[in-house]
């Protein structure tokens, strides 16, 4: 009924079909925009629906533009701010591309387009932040100053078909040398509360061992007080005993005290000169008594 | 202006699913239509047979490219058009790029590549973002990460961890939305945790503030990333370490002994202090002791010596004279008896002539009297 010829040309129509559909259709992905050209001339309108496309095959060229949010890290920073001093500052932009034409047109490629952020990015940085003071930047002024950048950067973009969507500072961090005294500032003064805080201890300790020295000396003198009184009474005692007993017969008391005084005063090594005429040799050399004692024993 | 004409919303009827919709694109449906149109209707002519009767009798050359042709379809549909979801994950479906719906975990089918694919995104799998420090081999502290400024300008070296997922409930934000969404992630982690940081002072971030930190920084970052749609929950982030950088660790250590070193002197000050007093007190009673004891000697010390006397003097005056005269004796018997002796006659007379010497005595000449 048919011949080869038929069969291959039916091949051959399929090749060809397949060839054609292949430069006739194209798909988008949700993840990118496409610019039809021809001979680099932008035709029809953006395609930002993803899905499958059409455009004149082997006259027409489709240019695919990313279409997600996309990120410039840009490399640190030294920025001078108030007071002189100078901070390491990371930030980073997060971006789309709203319109692909302008962007096709100025930047052409998301390298071109970084480049051109990362110089923007730059001076607004430096710009703004160089007469906040680090306090500022670090504390009180820090969502004012990213979101003042993020203006500055967003305005400047525009004419290349970016949308800036957010510009971060990352690290605000002080150069190592201003760094360094930061560490010897913090350094200071950790070293001076760890002394206030042992002097305290000292301070401490001084007031509690002198309140116990202080107490140590007080109940010694009051003991010491009560023992006087006690011993007074003691002696007040005695002498109430002694002024009793001996007061009936004073004459007798004191030659019965000379007694035991001479016998206690002239213990041990003791020499004693003694006159023949005292009392005690009354009978020495006469047997006859002459009566009135008297010794006069002296100490060498 | 902006020329992208999304008005309508970029996916059209997710609902139906990716067989209901067909493989034609938005724009030229009628063109793709009458294509395949032509094309059924060509496989109709070449197959007069019809039916799934197969190749019966041997045709032509065309009639077997044909049935090749058929059974390559079929075959390409059975083998492409399945595949498997992980518990884990969830399926995104595009259809020539276009996305049409998402699958859940199970088998499940779209169109055969290169019409169809599929991209599974793990969204149940806890994703980690290290900020300042790296877990892995050989990581350890990123000085540059680490290292921030408080909000009293001091530093401090702080190692958090972000927990976060991607959001179940917006894969395609996270796969078709953001360019390295990881990268993001970690960036907008840095970021606000400087600034939380900041807003702090050196001893609040190391002491107090820390706990209160966390589920700030979490949701800075929430707020940040969705204002990205970025499609990342942030389930939680972890402060690992915050600490003083090298320079200043001896002087804190330093600060943080200070204190006990307080106590110690104070408690060495009542050690002291309950040393010394109870001796003090110890010291006292014995004062008092001895006081007593001396009370007590001296009275009955008088008392003895005055009972003595008073018997002594009961026997006096029954005979005064001769005792009297017996006690001197006796007591210059005991007085004498124990002495060395020189016997003087007459004090006045000159000179001094040893009368009788009743002892020698070695050590001093005789003589010399007082």
């Amino acid at each position: 009924m048919r011949n080869p010829f038929n069969s291959l040309g039916i091949l051959i129509a399929v090749v060809v079909a397949i060839v054609v559909a292949s430069y006739t259709f194209f798909t988008v992905d949700p993840t990118e925009q496409a610019l039809v050209l021809r001979f680099g001339q932008p035709v029809g309108d953006l395609i930002s629906e993803p899905g499958l496309h059409v455009k004149v095959p082997f006259v027409d060229s489709a240019v695919y533009i990313d279409k997600r949010i996309l990120a410039l890290d840009n490399p640190r920073q030294e920025v001078l701010v108030a007071e002189n001093l100078r901070l390491d500052v990371d930030a980073f932009v997060r971006y789309r591309i709203d319109d692909p034409l302008g962007f096709y047109r100025t930047v052409l490629t998301v390298q071109g387009a970084n480049a051109q952020l990362s110089g923007m990015l730059n001076s607004a940085l430096r710009n703004t932040l160089s007469d906040a003071s680090v306090a500022d930047i670090v504390r009180n002024k820090r969502e004012t100053l990213m979101g003042d950048i993020r203006d500055t950067v967003k305005k400047g973009a525009e004419r290349f078909g970016i949308n800036v969507v957010d510009v971060r500072i990352k690290r605000a961090d002080l150069v190592p040398e201003n760094s360094d005294a930061v560490f010897r500032s913090m350094q200071a003064e950790r070293q001076l509360r760890a002394a206030k805080i042992r002097a305290e201890g000292v301070q401490e300790s001084q007031s509690i061992t002198s309140k116990a020295d202080r107490d140590v000396i007080v109940v010694k003198a009051q003991a010491q007080q009560q023992a006087e009184q006690i011993r007074g009474e003691g002696d007040a005692e005695r002498n109430k005993i002694f002024a009793d007993a001996y007061g009936a017969d004073p004459e007798f008391f004191a030659f019965y005290r000379s007694m035991q005084a001479y016998e206690t005063a002239f213990k041990g090594d003791t020499r004693a000169i003694l006159s023949p005429k005292s009392d005690f040799f009354r009978y020495f050399s006469n047997p006859v008594p002459t009566p009135a004692p008297a010794a006069t024993p002296a100490a060498p | 202006m902006s020329w992208n004409n999304q008005g309508g919303g970029p996916w059209r009827s997710p609902g139906q699913g990716p067989w209901g919709q067909g493989p034609t694109g938005p724009q030229p449906p009628s063109d793709l239509e009458e294509w395949l149109r032509r094309l059924q209707q060509g496989l109709r002519g070449l197959t007069p047979a019809g039916g799934g009767g197969g190749a019966g009798g041997g045709g032509g050359g065309g009639r077997l490219i044909l049935v090749f042709a058929l059974i390559a379809l079929v075959v390409w549909f059975a083998l492409g058009s399945f595949y498997t979801v992980q518990p884990n994950e969830v399926g995104l479906n595009l259809v020539f790029g276009r996305y049409t719906g998402k699958t859940a975990a199970g088998l499940n089918s779209n169109w055969p590549w290169p019409i169809g694919t599929v991209i599974k995104v793990p969204v149940f799998d806890q994703q980690i973002s290290e900020v300042g420090y790296s877990s892995e081999a050989g990581g350890g502290d990123i000085l540059a990460e680490s290292q921030m400024l408080t909000g009293d300008q001091n530093i401090v070296n702080v190692h958090s961890r972000v927990i976060w997922q991607i959001d179940p409930a917006h894969p395609e934000d996270f796969v078709f939305n953001i360019l390295n969404p990881r990268e993001t992630v970690k960036a907008v982690a840095e970021s606000v945790t400087r600034e939380v940081v900041g807003l702090k002072t050196i001893d609040g971030v190391l002491t107090t503030d820390r706990t209160s930190m966390e589920p700030d920084i979490q949701k800075r970052m929430q707020s940040v990333l969705n204002d990205y749609h970025s499609g990342v929950l942030v389930l939680q982030v972890q402060l690992q370490s915050v600490d003083v950088p090298a320079q200043v660790v001896s002087a804190y250590r330093d600060l943080t002994a200070a204190p006990q070193d307080k106590q110690r002197a104070i408690n060495d000050a009542y050690s002291y202090a309950n040393k010394v007093v109870p001796e003090a007190k110890g010291a006292a009673s014995r004062i008092l002791n001895d006081a007593a004891a001396y009370k007590s000697q001296t009275i009955l010390d008088a008392q003895g010596q005055t009972q003595r006397y008073n018997y002594i003097s009961a026997q006096y005056k029954l005979a005064p004279g001769v005792t009297r005269e017996r006690m001197y004796l006796e007591t210059m018997e005991r007085v004498l008896g124990g002495m060395s002796k020189t016997i003087l006659d007459a004090p006045g007379a000159s000179p001094p002539v040893p009368y009788l010497a009743l002892e020698p005595s070695p050590e001093k000449p005789a003589g010399a009297p007082k």
